[in-house]
């Protein structure tokens, strides 16, 4: 068994709930999400606990101020009306959270950056396999194609196939109840049969707002995580040819070159 | 003999180690090989995606614009089905296109890489009648290159 030295700052744990793995990220990209969904900025850089509350906190308080409405209706210029289906009593508790989500995601993002640079080179003592009771995990090299285009069928498949286990059931959850409440089926169904007005009509105009965040962030996240874990294996694996099968005392017996 | 053998790095590699050594072939060593130097960087491959990403502007982009087009899609004849989707293909074409001229603008020294990329350099220390069933193997396991070096 190769002994792996332990490190000072460990950047990845494998386990059966998921692969948590610090890397560089772009901070900026980190913030543009948490401004599409308060949460996803944090999802992003593995930080699931605050960006579960974030992403239910949003739910909510967009519910109960009528956020998506009022904001639909500003786009489509019917100012009066934006202004008489939203509730003030809670709107204004949006803003600073709406805010801080932004704003702590990029600072966090930034600071694993730092860390993940400062132990980059150390090794990190990563288990390439967990098998428990009811579910296993390992490293291996997915396709990040195959996970994003499970996430365009419906989000959460592109997250199961790379064993976030956690992700997927969140992502499934939410997505149902987006896809539930929106009557987005319903809609397409018509659409479908060529009846615009009929598919317009049975839409829910405040819950259809969430579909294109969590859609399109299924897609990226899957399809970043793939890519992320396929470098971790790759990390772990060179780490262990290194420490079992080293270059060391080897002699080239071939011919020499004239 | 000595057998080189290029890999990419996948589960293959080690079944390959395995097998060798299952054959009685305990000289093994393994050479990984380091991505380029810093400047030079690949885009969106199966191993890569800080820095350079085509995607990552794109998909906000496409929820930005499928959120405004559904929204005004409400007033207008196809419905918020069919404008939030033509916002979505629009976000996303803009993001990736702006990512491209930006990239062809501002760094000229990407390599953009096609196919496989070895990452590690299997060598292979046997004996010369054992060489064939190495090689074989090697190939079966998805080797991307093998050389030989007769013993000098």
């Amino acid at each position: 068994m190769p002994s792996f030295k332990q490190a000072r700052r460990p950047l990845a744990n494998v386990s059966i709930w998921g692969t948590t793995y610090i890397h560089k990220r772009n901070p900026y990209i980190v913030a543009l999400w948490s401004a599409t969904f308060p949460g996803f900025g944090h999802l992003l850089i593995n930080k699931y606990v605050r960006g579960y509350f974030l992403i239910i906190w949003e739910i909510f308080i967009n519910q109960s101020s009528r956020l998506n409405l009022a904001m639909s209706y500003t786009f489509t210029g019917d100012i009066e009306i934006a202004k008489s289906v939203i509730n003030v009593n809670v709107i204004y508790m949006y803003i600073p959270l709406y805010i801080y989500s932004i704003w702590d995601s990029y600072r966090a993002c930034v600071e694993l950056n730092n860390l993940y640079i400062l132990s980059e080179n150390e090794p990190s003592p990563v288990k390439a396999l967990i098998v428990k009771p009811f579910e296993i995990n390992y490293l291996d090299k997915r396709s990040p194609i195959i996970a994003s285009l499970w996430s365009m069928s419906i989000p959460s498949t592109g997250q199961l196939y790379l064993n976030q286990f956690v992700s997927a059931f969140f992502t499934l959850v939410v997505t149902v109840v987006f896809v539930y409440q929106s009557h987005f089926i319903e809609g397409i169904h018509y659409l479908l049969l060529g009846d615009v007005h009929h598919s317009t009509a049975v839409l829910d105009r405040q819950w259809i707002f969430y579909l294109p965040s969590i859609y399109f962030y299924g897609i990226y996240e899957s399809y970043v995580n793939a890519i992320e874990n396929n470098k971790l294996f790759k990390a772990e694996q060179k780490m262990f040819l290194k420490e079992k099968f080293p270059v060391k005392g080897f002699k080239f017996k071939g011919a020499k070159v004239k | 003999m000595q057998i080189f053998a290029a890999f990419e790095q996948s589960i293959q590699l080690e079944l390959a180690i395995t097998n060798i050594q299952k054959l009685g072939i305990d000289n093994i060593y393994t050479v990984p090989l380091d991505s380029g130097p810093e400047d030079i960087q690949l885009l969106d491959t199966i191993n890569r995606s800080d820095g350079l990403s085509l995607s990552s502007v794109g998909m906000v982009l496409a929820v930005f614009c499928s959120v405004i087009g559904a929204a005004r899609g409400f007033d207008h004849q196809w419905g918020p089905i069919v404008w939030g989707i033509i916002g979505a293909i629009f976000g996303l074409l803009v993001g990736f296109i702006g990512k491209m001229v930006f990239y062809k603008v501002k760094m000229k020294k990407i390599r953009w890489v096609k196919g496989k990329q070895p990452d590690i350099i299997l060598i292979i220390e046997c004996a010369d009648h054992e060489g064939q069933r190495v090689e074989k193997m090697l190939w079966e396991h998805a080797a991307i290159g093998v050389g030989k070096a007769v013993d000098a």
